[in-house]
């Protein structure tokens, strides 16, 4: 038996690089649109339209693959049981140094309601992106409303993907080799994700 | 606003609708014409559009057994406080002269349209090059001292150019209402109307759309704020709190082995 | 205009009927504007709610054609309620006269003036002539009581012209009209004046003449006349229609306004003799009194050195016309429909549209064997051979376009509705091969003189006997560049002898002869021409324009003293930079001002003149010299251009009577004129007796029920020629369009925005339907009539437009002047979809 339990396959980790990269790429193009306070932003990609033309397009594969990445972890993030709902009573244990006893299958609530998050900002984003793509074919109101809502959900999702890098690097330390390497250490796994641990371990003797 | 700043009076009572100001516009501007139908009005072009700056509308009210007829000249009526700048992410692309109207530069333009949804008039518009165009107030005239190209056409000083505050002071003195004044910061272009705003197609109140305020006076800020303020957090959260260590691994640091 | 149209902001009243300055003359509209802004009222009285209307202070609509029943209605509302003005009446006008007691109006014969002949369908105005008494006088009742005077028999006439009457007849509801009654005629009083704006709405009827009369009779009653605000004001169609009239566009007129000879006067002094008012009256200058100075001078212009004493100054090579002839605009085209002519200029003009009854033109233009047009852009007349219902092939007329220059690519004069002359600089060069008219007539006339010397012909000599002396010449002699000053000069004047100065009969001859003009001078005024042959000049009322002082049309100071806005030094007004004409007749008897707050002219009587002698005149430039009228010995009447002094209240100078009557229209919606048995105006001249197919007409006919008139847009210019050649403008008004109200598109199923066909008698024509609250059906003897009006502007040639509004209008003119009546007749309408 080794140290380690395989957590992400190769594809589920491409994919999610895959979405951070265009989130990312959202993120820089987009944020010079957002505030003047970020205008210098724009230079990476040659210019305002540069920036827009870039945003469009990586925009829709932000879509498509983020819906994607939904898509296959739905069954795993959308149903809370009662370890999660004891899970966001004590907020995961992140606020205190004493020692959390958690009991996550293989996402933990805050990841779940990331993960729920994470699929309805994208489709909310994608729908008023799409509006503001084409401004003028739109009544007024509507567009309004999209850049209001598109930069609402940008605030949040950024906020969030903070704190998602946070607790996936020297938050949690070992969290990230699971996105990397694809395995984890049967420690992290036991400590973090324990019933998840048990049916792998199950699994792996059934086998 | 400075009290230098400039303004551009319509009085609608003197208007006839000769839409010399409508073409003096294109002239001036080098803007090509449009092609129309007549659609069963005077007024035409319909709208605003890339190569229309200025246009009169042509209103008929029904009036006891009579009927009125008024004439507005429709146009970017250079807002003191102008939802278009608010939004627009470009500098100097949307950008106030010195006489206080609110000009535009299509080279730095990146052609977002955020003004078209900003503008609590319904004014901006965008052409075939994907830049922004509007009236500017023939920003290339009054810099050098001539009148706007519209108002040196009009014939019955309907159109008006000056010092703002002698604008106000003269209509008032004539016992003529002013729709603008104070307005989002005070309107560059001042109407005199014979009838209600709503009547012409003018908001009786304007202001800049509440979704457009809450995105970009409320989101905006609060988002800034949220961003270093989450950041702050999450190191605040590593240097105090800390994170989630796995005590076995710090123990195979150690050199214990578990299994 | 007998005002301009600054003074226009004197007014207390504007009326605006027949006219709609707002959309035609937009730039003067502003002096409007100032009436208002000073208090005054605006009145709009128009079939349709205009953009004029749009500013008015107070609206009438009224049927089309129906105007002399309105302001019929108004004297009589003036005479009724003792409205008039009386001193202005009593002494300025011929309200005293006595008439003929033989003379019957309309009110006792059926809707005829004594004197009439139907078979030659005109009047012998014999029969509405003044008592004289033994010594040649015209007797007259100061009291203005003798029922046979002016006066009485005015009121007699108007007392017909109820307001139920008036009502019924125009579709005007009557409080509206008391109301415009009431405002208008506010302006009687002393201190207060009205003016009165007219155009094509008044004049292209078959009673267009009357109508003017029927306006300047309120005038006269109400003291508008020669006052700063008031008179009588033609808004004229383009900027330079009042210069082109006064240089003798018409075809019964040489330039100053003298009568074109008719063939039966075989000599000058015929010619003289029979257009030279003859007055015993010592207090009439009675100026016409000077046309033989004015004739021989023109023919000296004409002819040079030519033109002697001998050959009756060359009267012989001036073209006649038989007596009786009309060879108005209407004429020409009935002729050429008749294939009475060989070639056609079409110079600066587009009759394939503009012409009433284009159908007609558009055939006639076929009979030709050749056709010139002049124009700046190819238009419908000058391609009409490809045009609608056109066989190219089959067409065999040669068509010629020169290209012409526009007026800002020429120097020269412009004469505007209010008489200045004023001097344009060219701004720009002509564009391509294009040249200024002056220089294509300039060849024109080298060339046909060339072909006279060399082939003769049937009679050379008008051609060859011209003096024609406008362009620089070459090393060589041969003609170079026209010099347009040179053509001012001659316009103006000059003293082709030294004329001596005589003393006025009862003064000393003084010591040394004192000289007018020395040989080569120009003239400095009309008083200087002679009638010996020793001046030359073009134009008589132009003379002063360009003196020995300079160019007085390239002035531009701006200085007003007496702030009515005369700008007596900006141009120059004819005649003789009087800028309000008739202004003797804004002072009383002792030269007065009768509003002395807007004195237009007064009598200074201290001041002191150069010999001596006191008294003279301030202000504008008076209507001559002469003191005012207590002056018993020099004193003058007012009205100088009348053998009597005095203004005609009773005219027997028209065709149809001595006071405007109201018929209706050729073409009517009703049976029946309410006035009188005669429905149509008995003095026009009818074509459909051995008429052409086309002269076709149809009144009260159920096929074409509705009233239509035409007019033009503010985006548009004439028939279009220059302005649907601009994209800006087409851009504002792209397509033939017509107007109608929402009850008629209820009733005929018409959306706006549908395209509808338009028909009468003689065509039809496609057009969107712009439905509009602005026109609202009229009540017209109890029965609803329908208006609906379109614009004039467009033709088949623009791509898209649609076709001209003139195919539609009929084969008929005024009796006195032949002017098409294009503003009223009946058209039918339905949906296309
Ligand atoms: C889901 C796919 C997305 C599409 C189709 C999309 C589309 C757009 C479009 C068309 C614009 C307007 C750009 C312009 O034309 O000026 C825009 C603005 C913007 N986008 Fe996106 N976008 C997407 C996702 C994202 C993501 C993931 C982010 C970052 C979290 C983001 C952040 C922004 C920001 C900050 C703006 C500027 C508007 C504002 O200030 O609110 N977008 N987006
Ligand atoms: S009217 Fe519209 S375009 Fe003009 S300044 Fe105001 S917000 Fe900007
Ligand atoms: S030019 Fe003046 S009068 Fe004419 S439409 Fe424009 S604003 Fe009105």
């Amino acid at each position: 038996m080794t140290r380690y339990v395989e957590r992400f396959n190769t594809g589920e980790r491409v994919l999610h690089w895959f979405v951070t990269m265009t989130f990312f790429t959202q993120i820089l193009s987009g944020i010079g649109l957002f505030s003047r306070l970020f205008v210098g932003y724009f230079d990476l990609f040659g210019g305002g339209q540069g920036a827009i033309l870039v945003h469009k397009y990586a925009g829709v594969l932000f879509l498509a693959s983020s819906l994607l990445l939904f898509l296959n972890h739905r069954k795993e993030i959308s149903v809370l049981d009662d370890d999660d709902r004891f899970w966001l009573s004590r907020l995961g244990g992140y606020l205190s140094r004493g020692h959390f006893e958690e009991n996550n299958g293989k996402f933990n609530a805050g990841q779940k309601l990331f993960g729920m998050f994470m699929g309805a900002s994208t489709v909310f984003l994608g729908i008023t992106g799409l509006i503001i793509w084409w401004p003028l074919a739109f009544p007024r109101g509507i567009v309004q409303i999209s850049l209001l809502i598109h930069g609402l959900i940008f605030v949040l999702f950024f906020m969030l993907v903070i704190l998602h890098v946070y607790l996936a690097t020297i938050g949690n330390p070992g969290t990230l080799d699971g996105m990397i390497w694809g395995r984890v250490t049967r420690l992290w796994a036991k400590k973090h994700h324990p019933k998840w641990y048990k049916e792998r371990a199950g699994q792996e003797k059934t086998t | 606003m400075a009290e230098s700043r400039m303004g551009f009076l319509i009085d609608t009572s003197r208007c006839i609708g000769c839409r010399s100001c409508q073409v003096a516009c294109k002239q001036w501007n080098k803007l090509e014409a449009d092609k129309t139908a007549n659609k069963g009005t005077y007024e035409n072009p319909g709208d605003l559009t890339p190569n229309l700056y200025n246009r009169i509308r042509f209103i008929e009210k029904d009036d006891g057994g009579g009927v009125k007829w008024f004439f507005l000249s429709e146009r970017c009526v250079h807002c003191g406080d102008a939802g278009c700048m608010k939004v627009c992410p470009s500098p100097g692309a949307l950008y106030r002269t010195n006489e206080g109207f609110v000009a535009f530069n299509k080279e730095k333009c990146i052609a977002c349209k955020y003004c078209v949804s900003a503008c609590p008039f319904n004014v901006p518009r965008y052409g075939a090059d994907e830049k922004v165009s509007k009236c500017h107030l023939c920003s290339d005239r009054i810099g050098v001292g001539m009148a706007p190209a519209c108002a040196k056409a009009c014939p019955t000083q309907t159109l008006q150019y000056g010092p703002r505050g002698g604008l106000i002071a003269k209509s008032k003195a004539s016992k003529k209402a002013v729709y603008g004044e104070a307005d989002l910061s005070g309107l560059g272009v001042l109407y005199v109307l014979d009838d209600k705003p709503e009547t012409y197609g003018l908001p009786a109140n304007p202001a800049i759309p509440t979704s457009i305020f809450l995105w970009k006076d409320v989101v905006k800020p609060l988002g800034i704020l949220g961003f270093w303020g989450s950041v702050a957090a999450v190191l605040f959260h590593y240097v105090t709190i800390g994170p989630k260590k796995l005590e076995g691994e710090r123990s195979e640091n150690g050199g214990v082995r578990h299994d | 205009m007998t005002n301009h149209w600054i003074d226009v902001k004197n007014a207390d009243v504007v009326l605006i009927m027949g006219a709609n300055p707002a959309e035609n003359h937009p730039v003067a509209f502003r002096w409007i504007l100032k009436a208002k802004d000073s208090g005054g009222k605006i009145i709009v009285v128009d079939p349709r709610f205009t953009r004029s209307a749009a500013k008015a202070d107070l609206y009438a609509p009224l049927r089309s054609g129906t105007d002399i029943a309105f302001l019929g209605g108004m004297i009589n509302y003036i005479l009724q309620n003792r409205l008039y003005f009386e001193p202005s009446v009593k002494k300025y006008t011929n309200a005293s006269y006595l008439v003929n007691p033989d003379y019957k109006g309309p009110g006792e014969l059926p809707g005829l003036f004594a004197g009439y002949d139907p078979k030659k369908r005109s009047y012998d105005p014999k029969a509405w002539a003044f008592q004289k008494d033994a010594d040649d006088k015209v007797r007259k009742d100061p009291t203005l009581a003798d029922p046979h005077c002016v006066f009485q028999l005015m009121k007699k006439h108007y007392s017909r012209y109820t307001p139920e009457m008036v009502s019924n007849i125009t579709g005007t509801p009557k409080d509206v009209l008391l109301k415009v009654y009431e405002t208008y005629a506010s302006t009687g009083k002393p201190d207060r004046a009205g003016t009165s704006l007219y155009a094509m709405g008044w004049t292209q009827h078959t009673v267009g003449t009357q109508n003017i009369r029927a306006m300047a009779i309120i005038q006269l009653l109400l003291g508008n006349m020669g006052v700063a605000g008031g008179g009588v004001n033609a808004l004229r169609g383009e900027s330079n229609v009042q210069g082109s009239t006064d240089h003798g566009l018409l075809f019964h007129i040489l330039p100053g306004y003298l009568p074109v000879p008719s063939a039966d006067l075989k000599d000058l002094s015929a010619y003289i003799e029979k257009h030279t008012p003859k007055t015993k009256d010592p207090m009439s200058a009675n100026w016409w009194g000077n046309r033989n100075k004015y004739i021989a001078s023109y023919l000296k212009a004409i002819y040079g050195a030519k033109a002697t004493k001998e050959n009756d100054f060359g009267y012989a090579w001036l073209p006649k016309i038989d007596p009786g002839m009309n060879a108005s605009w209407i004429m020409l085209f009935d002729n050429m429909a008749r294939g009475k002519y060989k070639g056609f200029f079409a110079w600066g003009q587009n009759p394939a549209c503009s012409g009433t009854n284009a159908g007609k033109v558009r055939k006639a233009l076929g009979t030709l064997e050749w056709m010139v047009t002049v124009n700046l852009f190819d238009n419908e007349t000058a391609s009409f051979w490809k045009g609608p219902g056109m066989d190219p092939a089959k067409v065999k007329t040669e068509v010629f376009f020169l290209p012409a220059a526009a007026s800002f690519e020429k120097e020269g004069s412009i004469t505007n509705s209010g008489r200045w002359a004023q001097w344009r600089t060219a701004a720009v060069k002509p564009l391509g091969q294009s040249r200024p008219d002056s220089e294509i007539m300039n060849d024109l006339f080298y060339r046909i003189k060339a072909l006279y010397a060399k082939e003769g012909g049937a009679y050379p000599d008008p051609i060859m006997n011209l003096a024609w002396g406008y362009a620089f010449k070459r090393a060589d002699g041969t003609a170079k560049t026209v010099d347009i000053h040179a053509v001012a000069r001659e316009i103006n004047g000059f003293f082709l002898a030294d004329v001596e100065d005589k003393p006025k009969p009862g003064q000393p001859r003084p010591k040394e002869k004192k000289l007018l003009g020395k040989k080569g001078e120009l003239a400095a005024g009309f008083a200087q021409l002679q009638a010996d042959g020793a001046t030359s000049c073009g134009n008589w009322i132009y003379c002063q324009s360009y003196n020995e002082k300079g160019n007085m049309m390239a002035r531009r100071v701006k200085k007003d003293p007496t702030g009515l806005g005369l700008f007596s030094e900006w141009a120059w007004a004819w005649p003789v930079n009087r800028r309000i004409i008739y202004n003797r007749a804004s002072v009383d008897l002792d030269g007065k001002p009768f509003n002395p707050k807007k004195a237009v002219i007064y009598w200074n009587p201290t001041a002191v003149l150069p010999d001596g002698k006191f008294g003279k005149w301030e202000g504008d430039v008076p209507d001559g010299p002469w003191p005012p009228m207590s002056n018993e010995k020099e004193g003058k009447k007012p009205y100088i251009m009348r053998a009597d002094g005095v203004a005609a209240l009773f005219g027997p100078g028209l065709k149809e009577g001595p006071f405007p009557e109201h018929y209706e229209p050729l073409e009517c919606p009703i049976r029946e004129n309410l006035l009188s048995k005669q429905r149509i105006n008995p003095a026009a001249k009818m074509f459909h007796e051995g008429g052409l197919p086309d002269d076709v007409f149809a009144s009260s006919d159920t096929r074409y029920p509705y009233v239509a008139t035409t007019y033009r847009v503010t985006e548009h210019w004439q028939t279009g020629v220059l302005s649907r050649n601009v994209p800006w403008l087409l851009e504002l008004q792209p397509r033939q369009f017509v107007e109608i109200s929402r009850e008629l598109a209820k009733e005929k199923n018409i959306r706006n925005g549908d395209t509808v066909e338009v028909s009468s008698a003689r065509g039809k024509v496609e057009a969107v339907a712009v439905v509009t609250p602005r026109l609202r059906p009229f009540k017209v003897a109890g029965a609803t009539v329908h208006q609906v009006g379109m614009p004039w502007c467009f033709g088949w040639f623009t791509p898209g437009v649609g076709d001209a509004a003139n195919l539609l209008t009929p084969t008929v003119g005024d009796a006195n002047t032949m002017i098409p009546e294009t503003k009223a007749f009946m058209v039918n309408i339905k949906s296309k979809g």
